[in-house]
This record gives structure tokens, C-alpha cells and sequence, in this order.
């Protein structure tokens, strides 16, 4: 039940030293702790403590997140995604409060941070069949474009004068294109993994040739999607998942929001399987004061589904190269010919748009 | 020598009924997904053990014809799953360089042969995906 990095005593007590440590505390007490089916990426853990004394004395209930022995590449380490949380809650962007980072692996042998449970659903099978009562769809949308415009005002000035010091760096330089990088990146994802997909080639040649233009440089969530939200009877309560954020053009996250890989097969509410467009649209245009260019938006739904292919087939390399055995990963290998099918017919939509122009 | 019944697909068959009808119930709730994932495994690697050669000669042919090229001769003979693959990783490489860019019966012909074996790999990995 317990396995992996709190899976014994020892180092369990070696986390409540360090949450006393970093509470300001006398003594920090686990009183239950209980793995959590987190993404294929990393552990998380529901850790419920007492905090004796210090300024945070009381019971906490709250999500323990530490790396996975392997990772996707141009994932953030823990450490990095702490930074992040902190930067989307100056923001405004609803996210659980990030309390305490642990760099030291004397702890729990990787990085590790500590942030408040919050009480909601993120799976989006579930999600996209049953809204749970209070949280009717279109509203729902629409208070996650809102919450998208909020990302989208995170820039690189903005960071510079949130935290001076650097803390931002690992985000790297702000790119003139954003979306040609990424091409550059996949092909050569696709050439380290050594393989040969005519279909993801198809879409990125025309990724390639149908780039538009930057709209502006802001962060980009990059995973912003159904199934990365939690949702309870009062709406919308957190938005998560926060380890693929780079500098990019905002459009891209709407096209990702919107690509038919994350409508968990409610094909028809184009807006993540929960509602129409036309809301969330509208959410983001009032909160970002940005106009929606749905070109843009089209093009980053072809870039999605590219996008997760190469992802998928990094999952299932990390399963064969035995670094990191899991069925998950190795089942996640094979959903690539339904994405490389929408990548066609996206791009077959696209050229029938172009010529009725 | 004659195989011996059950054969194999017979038995996976079987398996994966009794992993569903009989242990799924048994399974506490957070490992159910695990279940489904074994299922589905099991359920893929039926459909290819069904196909026993699934569609290579098939698609070597649909790719041979999108690529305007006759049938390998003078060449060493290669099983043609070989073949297919070095083709593929030719046509990757060529749409990547610019080959297809012209809206052009060449493109078509690559378009349609891109559609087929797309299909032909769904239907493996996830039928239900094409309404069958």
C-alpha cells in the first residue's frame, strides 16, 4: 500500500521533521497518509498532519508531491513547479496554496513539495459524463477561459518583477516563435527515439508551412485541459498540473483546451468534452481583453494532437527501455494512431477552410 | 505437429472473461483501473493474434502504388514487413522535407495511403474508434 518514496517509517519521521522545521513548529505529526493515483508523471500522496506550535499549528490535510524515478522530457522537476503555483496565486489563477519545498534528498530521497488538499474531481471521464450539481456546464467553461486569461497575463516582465532573483529562469528566454521551436523539438524527440511516423511528419510539415502569427509571449500552462481542474458542487476549486508551463503564444493552450484528445469522447462540447465553445470563448475574451483569432485556436488544436503523440511515444519508450515498467505508459503507446486520424482530419479541414477563403 | 486446444487466442479469450466477470467485482475501488488497462491489453493483443499477418502486404502494396513505385526487384528479397518499414521511414523523411508540399496527385496519393494504414493500425489498437 505504502510503497515508494513515504513507504517506510524512517521516512516518515524524517517528513515530519522537516515540516516542523519548515512550519516553524515544536512537532508535526502524520496522521494519515495515503497514495494517490496521480498522473503517469510523478507520485502524489494525501498526507493529513498535526502541526504543533508556530504559526501554522492546527490540522492540515494536503497533497505530497515528489518526482517520478523517470520523467517526460521538458517536464518541471518539483521544485520548479512549486515556483510556478506561486506565481499563478500572485495571478489570481485559482490554484491550491503551495506551502513547503524540500530540495534535499536526504528526506525522502528526491524533491519533494507540500501544498492544501482540495476537495473536487479532476477525472475527466467521470467529469465530462457527470458534472456534479452546482456546476453547470456553460458556466463552468466559462469561468475556465477566465481563468486561462489569468495564466495569459503571467509574462516574462511580469516574473521579472515578481521574483528578481532568477527563480525563473529554468523557463528559459522567451522565443521570437514559439511554435517553430516546438516543431524543431518534436523532430527531435522523434529522432532520439529513432522512429518513423509518416502521419506526425504529415502534421508537422504543416505545422511548418501554416505557422501564424505570435500573438504575444505569455506563460502557457500547457496542459490546461479536463482532467488537470477540480471541480465540487461550488464550481470550479483548483487548476493543476503546472510542470509544462513555458513561454508561448497564449492561442496555443485554447487549441489544447479544445482538441477532441481531451473530450474523453463527448466529441460534441468542443470546449473539453463539457460544453460548447461559445462560453469558454467568451470567458477568455472578458478576462484577457484578447481577441480569440480562431485560426490560431484550429492550429493549436493540430499542434495538440501532435504534440500528445510524441508525448504517448515517449511514455511507452519509457515502459520498453525498462527504465520505468508500467502498463499504463505501455497502453498509452498505442493511442497514437487516433491521434495521428484527428492530425489528418484536422489538417483536411484546414485546407478546405483555406480554399473556400 | 498438430496444435494443441485451447490455442492460444482461445485462452486469452477466456482469461480476459474471467479478469472481468469474475476478479473485477473482487477489486477494491482504486485498483479497478488496473483492471480495465489489463483488459484492454488483452483485448489488443487478441485482435492482433486474429490478424495473425496484419494487412503488411496489403499496405506494402497501398504504399508501393502512393509512392508511384513498382514492386522491389533486383533487390535482395526482405520480408515485406521490412521492406514497409524502410519505405515508411522514407516517406517520413520525405514529407519532412518538402517532398508532398504541392497540392498534387503525388500529395493525394500519399494522403489517401496515410488514411489507410491509420485505419489499419486502429483497428488493432482501438476498433471502437471506427464504428465497428
Amino acid at each position: 500500500m505504502t510503497a515508494g518514496a513515504l513507504g517506510d517509517a524512517a521516512a516518515q519521521e524524517r517528513l515530519c521533521r522537516f515540516i516542523a522545521a519548515a512550519a516553524g513548529a515544536q512537532a508535526a505529526r502524520l496522521v494519515k497518509v495515503t497514495p494517490l493515483r496521480g498522473g503517469a508523471i510523478q507520485e502524489n500522496w494525501a498526507v493529513d498532519i498535526d502541526v504543533d506550535g508556530g504559526p501554522q499549528a492546527g490540522s492540515h490535510a494536503l497533497v505530497l508531491r515528489t518526482d517520478a524515478p523517470t520523467r517526460v522530457a521538458a517536464s518541471h522537476g518539483r521544485a520548479e513547479e512549486f515556483a510556478l503555483l506561486r506565481a499563478a496565486r500572485a495571478a489570481g489563477v485559482t490554484v491550491p496554496e503551495a506551502l513547503w519545498l524540500c530540495r534535499d534528498p536526504a528526506v525522502l530521497g528526491r524533491p519533494f513539495y507540500l501544498m492544501r488538499r482540495i476537495p473536487g474531481v479532476a477525472a475527466g471521464h467521470r467529469l465530462v459524463k457527470d458534472l456534479p450539481p452546482g456546476a453547470p456546464r456553460d458556466a463552468l467553461v466559462e469561468r475556465l477561459g477566465h481563468e486561462l486569461a489569468r495564466v495569459h497575463s503571467i509574462t516574462p516582465q511580469t516574473i521579472a518583477a515578481l521574483a528578481p532573483d532568477q527563480l525563473f529562469d529554468f523557463l528559459g528566454p522567451p522565443s521570437a516563435n514559439p511554435a517553430l521551436d516546438r516543431i524543431r523539438l518534436y523532430r527531435a524527440y522523434l529522432d532520439d527515439l529513432d522512429l518513423q511516423r509518416p502521419v506526425l511528419e504529415w502534421g508537422l510539415r504543416w505545422l511548418e508551412l501554416n505557422a501564424r502569427p505570435v500573438h504575444a509571449v505569455t506563460l502557457v500552462h500547457q496542459d490546461f485541459r479536463t482532467g488537470n481542474y477540480l471541480v465540487d458542487a461550488r464550481g470550479l476549486t483548483a487548476i493543476l498540473d503546472w510542470e509544462f508551463c513555458a513561454w508561448g503564444d497564449p492561442m496555443s493552450d485554447l487549441g489544447w483546451f479544445c482538441a477532441k484528445c481531451w473530450r474523453f469522447g463527448a466529441n460534441e462540447r468542443e470546449a473539453g468534452g463539457i460544453a460548447s465553445r461559445v462560453p469558454f470563448y467568451r470567458g477568455y475574451e472578458a478576462g484577457s481583453g484578447r481577441r480569440i483569432d480562431t485560426a490560431s485556436v484550429h492550429y493549436g488544436e493540430v499542434a495538440a494532437h501532435v504534440r500528445w503523440a510524441v508525448i504517448a511515444l515517449q511514455q511507452a519508450a519509457r515502459h520498453l527501455s525498462g527504465a520505468e515498467p508500467s502498463l499504463e505508459l505501455a497502453l498509452t503507446g498505442r493511442i497514437v494512431p487516433e491521434l495521428e486520424l484527428e492530425i489528418l482530419n484536422l489538417i483536411d479541414t484546414a485546407g478546405q477552410a483555406g480554399r473556400a477563403a | 505437429m498438430t496444435a494443441d486446444r485451447p490455442a492460444g487466442a482461445e485462452l486469452l479469450a477466456e482469461a480476459r472473461r474471467t479478469l472481468l466477470e469474475v476478479l473485477l467485482p473482487l477489486l477494491p475501488a482504486e485498483r479497478r483501473y488496473d483492471g480495465l488497462m489489463v483488459a484492454n491489453a488483452m483485448a489488443i493483443v487478441a485482435r492482433e493474434l486474429d490478424a495473425r499477418e496484419p494487412g503488411t502486404r496489403e499496405m506494402l502494396a497501398a504504399l508501393l502504388a502512393a509512392l508511384q513505385q513498382p514492386e522491389p526487384s533486383g533487390e535482395p528479397p526482405s520480408a515485406p514487413e521490412e521492406t514497409l518499414a524502410r519505405l515508411e521511414a522514407r516517406l517520413a523523411r520525405d514529407i519532412r522535407g518538402g517532398r508532398y508540399d504541392a497540392d498534387d496527385d503525388r500529395r493525394a496519393a500519399v494522403r489517401r495511403y496515410l488514411q489507410a494504414a491509420t485505419i489499419a493500425r486502429l483497428r488493432l489498437s482501438n476498433p471502437k474508434l471506427l464504428g465497428g
